[in-house]
């Protein structure tokens, strides 16, 4: 028994968040005397073999095919399916992407497994899968546990420590066939918003911009500050609806979790819908010019001004920093 | 279009909460209708204003939840269902997917709509296991929805990973909604005084076919055993000053205490 990672491809790149769960995995099926399986379902899923080899992992499972080629929930759950009847898992561990949550539930009722979604921990002991997840809005954490035959995870990006170890794997490719008129669905149109940007969910530093910031003034000026500090850019709900920030950016509840080393929050208030989704960062600077805003609870430094003279300022002394 | 929208009761996330007794109990007793159930229920309702239609409500809990499938009628919604639950049932989102897929056997619809997660539980795992249960196509994290008319289809525009996907669906399907749809509607005095007289059914488990016992051993697969707060974090420093100091403490600090530069 097994087990099973799913590492995730996003433009042409393995998901960090799947090498850190692949990393976990390993070390709960060592505790258990487990086999650590990987599986990598894509277009080019065999690209990627030999660097999940540097992750200890027993087999690695490819499924290629054309018709992986864009995300369609349909073609990711058949082929999922077909992995885990073949290699019959106790645990599948996926990292919480969006295309994993758009199939996760899915799966879980095609295979009759126990799923616990968005954990932030998990163990496996007594084959009893045992996790941490963060609910309302990260306002509590829920215990729970599922002693499902098989049980499938999703793990909040940012959750465990990417670990390499040496190890020999088979790689079994999968057949993947599919009729495309049994999808009933078809996709129209992909509007892609990163380009070539640095990825939100898996950045090192983040800039996020609130309603603080009220024009295009200001968003130069976040965008400038993200610039010189090679941070991704993320944004409240606020200023997406508004519509001067892309919906890829939104960071929260609704949007995405990010757990980056430093999170900067420009113009923010600090609701807890958005909060759920940044908490976790290391460092959290909040600039903002009212002193009672409640982001200010939980800024490790919090700066009470006025955003459009700070920035200038701010990105002027990292400049010079920077050249030095 | 005929819209089904699978809507649930959550406990008002504003309210104070604490855990007592390794439960999660409520001050306040505020419940609320979820807001990504909120966004669905507006959404068929600006469909249904554009192409006709009409739109029923469902939702699975217990006897006092009607209030929450009375409000979405007084949004505008034509017919109410309440699958009437006892109150100690402990379901996770398999168990209310199984209960839902037993209410839809018999129905039917076009287009069916969940809320992307609960805002309780955060799960965002019933839509898709409803889609598979009933074996219809489906969108989560919709943004975004027009019909297709001629072809009879959904138009959803979706939240992907790195930009948004338009995919069109062959109905009957079902379509998870974002909040980031749409500003769902205040209900006017005349929706409430007209909720009143909407057609409602309610429903048992016995009526499904189905039973709790038979749930919770072979359905439900997951179980809560304990809430814990969360962890808080250090406490920080808060700074006041001209934005020239306020900026030097800044850059100080991150270089030389948290080392991030
Ligand atoms: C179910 C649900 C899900 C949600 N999901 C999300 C989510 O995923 N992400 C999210 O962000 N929100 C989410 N929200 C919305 C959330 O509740 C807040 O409404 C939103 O986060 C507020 O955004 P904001 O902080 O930018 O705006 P505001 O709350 O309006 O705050 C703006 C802040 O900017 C400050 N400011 C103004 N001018 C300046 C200036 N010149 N200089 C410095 N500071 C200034 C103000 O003092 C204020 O604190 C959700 C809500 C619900 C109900
Ligand atoms: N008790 C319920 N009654 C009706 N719909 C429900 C119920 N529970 C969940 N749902 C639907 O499933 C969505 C949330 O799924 P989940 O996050 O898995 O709980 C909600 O937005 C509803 O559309």
């Amino acid at each position: 028994m097994s087990i099973l990672s799913y590492i995730a491809i996003s433009e042409g790149k393995i998901k960090r968040s799947s090498l850190e769960v692949v990393s976990h995995a390993r070390k709960l099926a060592e505790n258990n005397g487990l086999e650590t399986h990987a599986v990598i379902i894509g277009e080019n899923a065999g690209e990627f073999v030999d660097e999940i080899k540097k992750f200890g992992v027993g087999k690695i499972y490819t499924v290629k095919s054309p018709l992986l080629k864009d995300h369609i929930n349909r073609t990711l759950i058949e082929a999922v399916v077909k992995v885990i009847e073949l290699d019959k898992p106790k645990v599948v561990a996926f990292a919480s992407t969006e295309a994993v949550k758009d199939v996760l539930g899915a799966v879980a009722a095609r295979t009759d497994a126990g799923v616990i979604s968005d954990v932030s921990s998990f163990d496996l002991q007594d084959n009893t899968v045992r996790a941490i997840r963060p609910i309302m809005a990260t306002k509590f954490l829920a215990e729970t546990e599922s002693s499902a035959d098989l049980v499938l995870v999703s793990v909040r990006s940012g959750s465990y420590d990417v670990k390499e170890s040496p190890g020999d794997a088979e790689v079994i490719p999968v057949e993947f066939d599919l009729d495309e008129d049994s999808l009933k669905q078809k996709i129209r149109e992909i509007i892609s918003t990163s380009g070539d940007k640095i990825d939100l969910s898996e950045a090192n530093i983040v800039v996020a911009a609130g309603r603080g910031v009220k024009d295009h003034e200001g968003k130069k000026l976040v965008e400038e500050l993200s610039e010189v500090l090679g941070a991704a850019i993320g944004a409240s709900r606020s200023v997406v609806e508004t519509g001067m920030f892309s919906p890829t950016t939104q960071i929260g509840q609704t949007g995405k979790v990010v757990s980056p080393q430093l999170y900067i929050a420009v113009g923010i208030s600090g609701a807890i819908q958005h909060v759920s989704g940044m908490i976790n960062s290391k460092t959290i600077v909040a600039i903002n010019k009212d002193p009672e805003a409640p982001i200010f609870d939980i800024a490790t430094y919090g700066l009470v001004g006025d955003l459009y003279k700070i920035l200038p300022l701010f990105i002027e002394q990292l400049k010079e920093l920077k050249s030095k | 279009m005929n819209f089904f929208a699978c809507i649930k009761q959550v406990p008002d996330l504003a309210g104070p909460m604490r855990i007592k007794d390794g439960e999660l109990v409520q001050d306040t007793d505020r419940m609320m209708l979820n807001a990504y159930d909120a966004s669905a229920v507006e959404e068929a309702l600006g469909l249904i204003e554009k192409y006709g239609g009409e739109l029923e409500v469902v939702l699975a809990g217990p006897e006092k939840a009607k209030e929450t499938a009375r409000k979405a009628l007084a949004m505008g919604a034509e017919k109410g269902n309440l699958i009437s639950l006892p109150p100690d049932l402990k379901l996770d989102s398999a168990g209310y997917a199984e209960i839902l897929s037993a209410f839809y056997k018999d129905k039917e619809y076009d287009v069916i709509l969940c809320g992307k997660q609960s805002q309780d539980t955060d799960a965002g795992l019933t839509g898709s296991m409803l889609a598979e249960k009933l074996q219809i196509p489906y969108a989560s994290n919709a943004v975004g929805m027009d019909v297709d008319e001629a072809q009879k289809k959904m138009i959803v525009t979706r939240q992907g990973d790195t930009g948004q996907e338009i995919i069109e669906l062959s109905t009957p399907c079902l379509v998870t909604c974002s909040n980031d749809m749409n500003e769902p509607r205040i209900p006017s005095l005349k929706g409430i005084m007209q909720s009143k007289r909407k057609p409602f059914d309610t429903y048992d488990l016995e009526k499904l076919g189905l039973n709790s016992e038979e749930l919770t051993a072979s359905k439900v697969k997951t179980k809560i055993t304990g809430y814990r707060d969360v962890p808080g974090r250090e406490p920080g420093k808060k700074l006041e000053g001209e934005p020239e100091e306020l900026v030097q403490q800044l850059i100080n600090l991150l270089e030389n205490e948290a080392k991030v530069l």
